[in-house]
């Protein structure tokens, strides 16, 4: 009887002991995405060997559901010691408790981008240390420019030049603008909003008490985003393409502009060398401004992060200006670093444009779901099922709820 | 003694059971009535039934079920009275039938994602070089077309399982019944109708209920070809629930939307289990 009593506290032990993980002791876990992993390997060898105490474990992660795997590690308790999120999710975890402050670690936040400062403000305090930034501007194939008798000196800069290029450029199988409406959710919203702002028009008011999609203003930019499919100038498949999709369109030379970031480019010539390609800010309605919105990057340490303390070691040491400039895959948040020579490219010029005139999302906390009434706004325009009015008024209501909630 | 021997043997395998179906089933139901902070409420089953959404996920969800399963049993029975009879090459084509049940369900999903495309897919590479249609259509796009669409890649993957389960019914009928039919003069068709359906009648109840089942839980083939687009078009409440955890973080919205999901689900598996076989006339 003894025995089996043994036998059956053995079996417990067994039974629940894969469910307990133990950290080793100056060991900094870090989950860093698929397309930076050289880099961070670089960065991560040179700090191991300034700092020999310390041995950092890296995991690396793909965007492909990055948002759920996060959330579900920073609630699980068994979190690694720093994980790169983007920008928008920083307040959501900070709303929740998961992720610790960082303000006294960064300290003086005057070199930084200040769109990605705001995103990682919660209640005054830094939950989030920003090293990437970037915003859209329209990337073009030059030979298409020239042989619609456009000159490529001369960018269109209002939205009527650029609804006749499209024009111009869409024929022989060729769409002249491709707009994204399907797949990845937050491509639309970043390509659709910044024409909203720069009309004049706003999702939700300043204070977000308010749902203002359905201003006139953004009702106008909405019918200008969905008009360019309707007119035919977009793919037929815009409804399913993400910005993904349309960077392969136009790589297959199907689609002569389409909006992008300087992240498309190195894609682009590894697909096809022999395209020209340039690129021009966003154009703006007669008489305003252009702008984007600025998206990027941040390092969080987890809520329950073994090792925090080593973690903000090894922070401090990738937000240096040198390792900001070499680890991001666009800009880097930190004004010094854009001084690095590989940002100076006169291709990149409208994309760092963009972080000058560009805005953060707000801070919501249900900005995803405001992004996903909107996308499915548009996805009514553009599937016909309503016109613009009518589509943004039923989008004003879902978010108007979701601000009340 | 030796009942007690026994509870130790199966003490780890009802620990795993409790951790991972009765816990979170528990502390689903624990989720659905407290707001973030653990206080109780009852607030977050008004806010998930609110949004338009919800009224078109479960019309679609209905849409998606019964649409679903009325071709996967009828296709499938069929396959299995035709994979029934004595032909040659009868076992590689019973063999290959198989197949579409057992190709991955993510790996399906993604191939005929690829293959409805509406600019890089094959099927319209197809149809628009035999000049069948003049320009391209949005199978996965087009407001009416997607769900049916979604649904005959459903009964493409699932009619098979169907064919092999009514397949093994057909096997067990008595010859001798058959030869009866014959000598009363009966001809294929009455044969079907008259001796193998009724024979066949409880697998057939049990393979729909299985299907029900499936169709209320199934997320892989729509979240990956179309992701509940566009516009919700092909929202059904499953997705609806994993959008409403995993990408808006409302945990205790989506657990009550579970809850009021798996009541629903309970509901109609009961009632299809208590009247259907009970049928005047069923195969006893």
């Amino acid at each position: 009887m003894k025995h089996l009593g043994s036998t059956a506290a053995l079996a417990f032990a067994v039974s629940t002991l894969t469910f307990v993980a133990a950290a080793a002791a100056g060991e900094v876990v870090w989950w860093t995405p698929n397309w930076g992993q050289a880099r961070a390997e670089k960065l991560a060898a040179d700090f191991m060997k300034a700092n020999p105490d310390i041995t950092i474990k890296m995991e690396v992660t793909t965007s492909n559901g990055l948002p759920q795997r996060v959330l579900t590690a920073l609630q699980s308790g068994a979190a690694p010691d720093i994980i790169e999120v983007q920008h928008p999710w920083v307040n959501g975890y900070a709303k929740a408790g998961l992720v610790l402050p960082l303000t006294d670690v960064i300290g003086d936040t005057s070199d930084y981008n200040k769109a990605a400062i705001n995103y990682d403000t919660y209640e005054g305090q830094l939950y989030g240390w920003p090293y990437r930034v970037e915003g859209v501007a329209v990337i073009y194939n030059v030979d298409m420019f020239k042989a619609a008798g456009l000159d490529p000196a001369k960018p269109p800069q209002t939205w009527n030049e650029w609804m006749a290029a499209a024009k111009a450029m869409t024929k022989d199988g060729v769409y002249g603008l491709a707009m994204t409406g399907g797949g990845e959710v937050g491509n639309t919203v970043t390509r659709s909003v910044p024409l909203i702002w720069m009309n004049g028009g706003n999702v939700i008011s300043d204070d977000q008490t308010k749902a203002t999609v359905n201003s006139d203003e953004a009702v106008a930019a909405i019918k200008f985003y969905t008009d360019v499919y309707k007119n035919g100038y977009s793919p037929d498949s815009t409804l399913q393409n993400d910005g993904l999709a349309v960077r392969a369109l136009f790589i297959a030379k199907k689609v002569a502009m389409y909006m992008g970031g300087q992240f498309d480019l190195p894609p682009i010539k590894a697909g096809d060398a022999t395209i020209n390609v340039g690129a021009f800010p966003i154009p703006h309605p007669d008489g305003k401004q252009t702008t984007a919105i600025v998206n990027g990057w941040s390092y969080v340490i987890p809520k329950d992060a073994k090792n925090p303390d080593d973690a903000k070691k090894l922070l401090a040491f990738l937000n240096t200006t040198e390792n900001q400039g070499f680890f991001t895959d666009t800009f880097p948040a930190r004004t010094s670093s854009m001084a690095l020579p590989r940002f100076q490219d006169p291709v990149l010029k409208p994309f760092s444009g963009a972080l000058a005139t560009g805005r953060p999302a707000p801070n919501n906390p249900h900005w995803v779901d405001i992004g996903k009434a909107l996308f499915d706004g548009i996805q009514r325009v553009l599937g016909g099922d309503q016109d613009a009015k009518a589509s943004m008024d039923q989008a004003n209501d879902e978010i108007q709820a979701l601000l009340d909630s | 003694m030796k009942g007690r021997v026994g509870l130790y043997f199966i003490l780890p395998a009802m620990l795993v059971l409790v951790l991972l179906i009765a816990y979170p089933v528990v502390y689903t139901g624990y989720l659905s009535v407290t707001d973030p902070k653990g206080a109780l409420t009852g607030k977050n089953f008004v806010n998930a039934l609110r949004p338009a959404v919800t009224k078109q996920a479960i019309f679609n969800t209905i849409y998606w079920v019964l649409g679903s399963i009325v071709f996967q049993v009828v296709l499938g029975t069929l396959t299995a009275i035709l994979l029934n009879q004595q032909f040659p090459g009868r076992s590689i084509i019973r063999s290959i039938t198989l197949i579409p049940w057992v190709v991955p369900g993510i790996v399906a999903a993604t191939t005929w994602a690829w293959m409805f495309h509406t600019e890089f897919g094959i099927i319209n590479y197809m149809l628009t070089s035999a000049d069948v249609i003049p320009s391209p259509i949005g199978w996965l796009t087009d407001r009416n077309l997607v769900m049916p669409v979604l649904i005959a890649v459903n009964v493409w993957k699932l009619f098979p399982f169907v064919a092999i389960m009514v397949l093994a019914g057909l096997q067990a009928i008595p010859a001798d019944l058959y030869e009866a039919a014959k000598v009363d003069g009966a001809r294929f068709w009455d044969e079907v109708w008259f001796v193998t359906l009724p024979q066949v009648r409880p697998v057939l109840v049990a393979v729909t209920l299985l299907l029900v089942i499936w169709g209320l839980n199934s997320i892989t083939l729509i979240y990956a070809m179309t992701g509940g687009g566009p516009a919700n078009r092909t929202m059904i409440t499953p997705i609806q629930i994993f959008h409403l955890a995993f990408d808006s973080f409302q945990f205790n919205q989506a657990a009550a939307l579970s809850v009021m999901f798996f009541a629903v689900a309970i509901v109609i598996v009961a009632v299809y289990v208590r009247i259907v076989p009970q049928t005047p006339g069923a195969a006893k």
